[in-house]
């Protein structure tokens, strides 16, 4: 997993300013406006989820928002398809476990 | 691997990825009468799950059909009513909901 | 309530086509798309489409995405996005939600459904692994999002998905380990097939995947020969050290808007499994719904702007933006044309198969009459 920085088709590619979004509690850089799943397979990371019967994990599987296999929680809402979903800065996002949960970590009145 | 060991590791794989499904739970739904996907789907839950079937439709059908000897062209999708699409509730409090508001 | 002429669900290479045909015959255009952003799938088609000059051979499908687009906001048409069409109600009416928040209930006179198609399923022991995806979301990864889902590549299906993909795989830096097919002989067009067989990468005929293997993530793939029973022979496993296997095992039309507003579908697997019927005018058993694109049967980015067209001046013509004459008249060019790209060995299937929609779809006719 890795960015595509030269291309025979498409040409280098275009500078775009850097974000920062927290995964799991750790921060790493991602490309301002690219999707979340892009960011996080760029920083080597493809499991995004465990699934809620068998705990299995998932990562993308059809890329274009249909399938629901990439939804993590996106600052405390869950289920977010991230593969349709753009970056911000200071995005926090969590593996979701199951169904997950809504709100953050640490926050009052949740789950 | 024998072909005894093989026969359970397959009901074992996963037909609908967003409930867990397996083909076991399928098949046995279909051994219990089950001819149709809006069957199957009432009675294991697949095709419930966030892609409303999208991505095991086609493949629960081919096992219906194989099952059941009945053609594929027989076997229709899920039946389909709005909302198309995952809506939250807050959405009908928003905007146009209601024809009398117009 | 919002009140259009013509409402076009589905901003691909059929939706923008129609939108850009309903506006230049002086509709009301409204085209709805649930993306960020326009253009369907085309964005992620860097090769260069087949076909004649008028079919804009030689070009890529990112440079037709910017020229449909540059076309539409010529013609100020009215471009929703991040809007989830949920239903159809009453023929005539569409239900929208907003960027996920906001209800809009939109009136239109006619309404063309182009939501195009969804990739195929193969399941396999070990599929719902990460590192598994449709060949179709790979191609999104590298082409769109310039992020390499894998270094090391097993395709599954050799039509020209699959082959195609490969080698937009080799172009971004993956190996392509090998492309697996099902069928006894390849399935996709020679010339993308010679350039990946060129590149070095071998093809298995009557093979399949058997299993997907690693903790976490793909880390191999178990793939076997099939007998002409289409059965799995054992002893001939073979096994790749892989992180990623990509399924290219076709497309289905996405039916539900069409199917849940009532029309009737017909059964055609060379076009993907059930479609909405339609007549020459693009037109469903439902008088004020038409469709175009995969939607209507799956081809290629080529026929669906085609559809476009004819859905798009059918329905300006439903409402009295052309004559009769004139509406033939450019109908009979986009006809042509459609005959043009469903011809030769591969396209004559495709014909044959819409021949069918066609026909089920007068039958309807006769009954009522």
């Amino acid at each position: 997993m890795k960015r595509i920085i030269e291309h025979p088709v498409l040409g280098r590619l275009e500078e775009a300013r850097e974000v920062h979004i927290r995964v799991d509690g750790e921060t790493i850089p991602a490309r301002e406006g690219e999707m979340i799943a892009a960011a996080l397979l760029a920083n080597g990371k493809s499991v995004f989820r465990y699934t809620n019967k068998r705990h299995e994990a998932r990562g993308i599987y059809c890329g274009i928002g249909r399938c629901t296999d990439c939804v993590m929680i996106v600052n405390g809402v869950p289920n977010v398809r991230t593969c349709v979903t753009p970056v911000e800065e200071g995005m926090v996002i969590e593996t979701q476990q199951g169904i997950g949960h809504w709100g953050q970590e640490g926050e009052d009145g949740t789950d | 691997m024998d072909q005894k060991e093989k026969q359970n590791n397959d009901k074992d794989r996963l037909i609908c990825r967003c409930e867990e499904i397996t083909l076991g739970e399928i098949e046995q739904a279909i051994a219990e009468g089950c001819t149709t996907l809006n069957e199957v789907k009432r009675r294991t839950r697949a095709g419930m799950g966030l892609c409303q079937s999208r991505t095991c439709s086609k493949l629960i059908a081919r096992i219906i059909a194989e099952k059941t000897g009945k053609p594929l062209s027989e076997v229709m999708p899920v039946t389909s009513r709005p909302p198309a699409r995952p809506v939250k509730m807050d959405v009908f409090r928003s905007g146009d909901c209601d024809e009398k508001d117009n | 309530m919002v009140r259009t002429e013509i409402a076009v669900i589905g901003a691909g290479p059929a939706g923008l086509s129609a939108a850009i045909e309903c506006a230049r015959a002086g509709a009301k255009v409204t085209l709805i798309d649930e993306n960020a952003k326009p253009g369907g799938q085309l964005f992620k088609q860097i090769h260069k489409f087949f076909g004649s000059r008028e079919h804009r051979a030689g070009i890529r499908g990112i440079r037709i995405g910017e020229q449909l687009l540059k076309e539409a906001q010529e013609l100020n048409i009215d471009v929703w996005l991040n809007a989830e069409v949920c239903g159809i109600y009453r023929n005539s009416e569409l239900w929208v939600v907003l960027n996920h928040t906001e209800s809009r209930l939109v009136k239109a006179d006619a309404i063309i459904i182009a939501t195009g198609a969804t990739e195929n399923a193969v399941s396999f022991d070990g599929w719902s692994l990460p590192g598994v995806m449709g060949a179709g979301a790979a191609q999104t990864m590298i082409n769109l999002h310039r992020v390499l889902p894998g270094d090391r590549i097993l395709m599954i299906g050799s039509g020209n998905v699959g082959v195609i993909v490969s080698y937009q795989l080799l172009q971004a830096g993956a190996d392509v380990a090998a492309i697996v097919e099902a069928a006894p002989r390849l399935g996709g067009y020679g010339v993308h097939t010679a350039k990946v067989r060129r590149a070095g990468v071998p093809f298995y005929t009557s093979h399949t995947v058997l299993e997907a293997r690693g903790t976490d993530h793909v880390e191999s793939a178990v793939i076997v020969e099939l007998n002409d029973s289409w059965q799995p022979v054992s002893g001939t496993e073979k096994e790749f050290t892989v992180d990623t296997i990509c399924i290219a095992a076709g497309l289905t039309p996405l039916t539900e808007l069409a199917a849940g507003a009532g029309c009737q579908t017909c059964f055609i697997p060379t076009l993907g499994g059930h479609v909405p019927m339609h007549d020459e005018k693009m037109r469903t058993s439902i008088d004020t719904i038409f469709v175009a694109g995969d939607i209507a049967g799956v081809e290629e980015a080529s026929t669906a702007m085609e559809e476009g067209r004819l859905a798009g001046i059918h329905a300006a013509a439903a409402l009295g933006y052309y004559k009769p004459s004139e509406e033939q008249r450019l109908s009979a060019e986009v006809w042509q044309r459609l005959g043009v790209l469903r011809s030769g060995p591969f396209g004559q299937k495709r014909l044959d198969a819409k021949k069918d929609i066609l026909n089920a779809r007068r039958t309807i006719s006769e009954k009522v009459q």
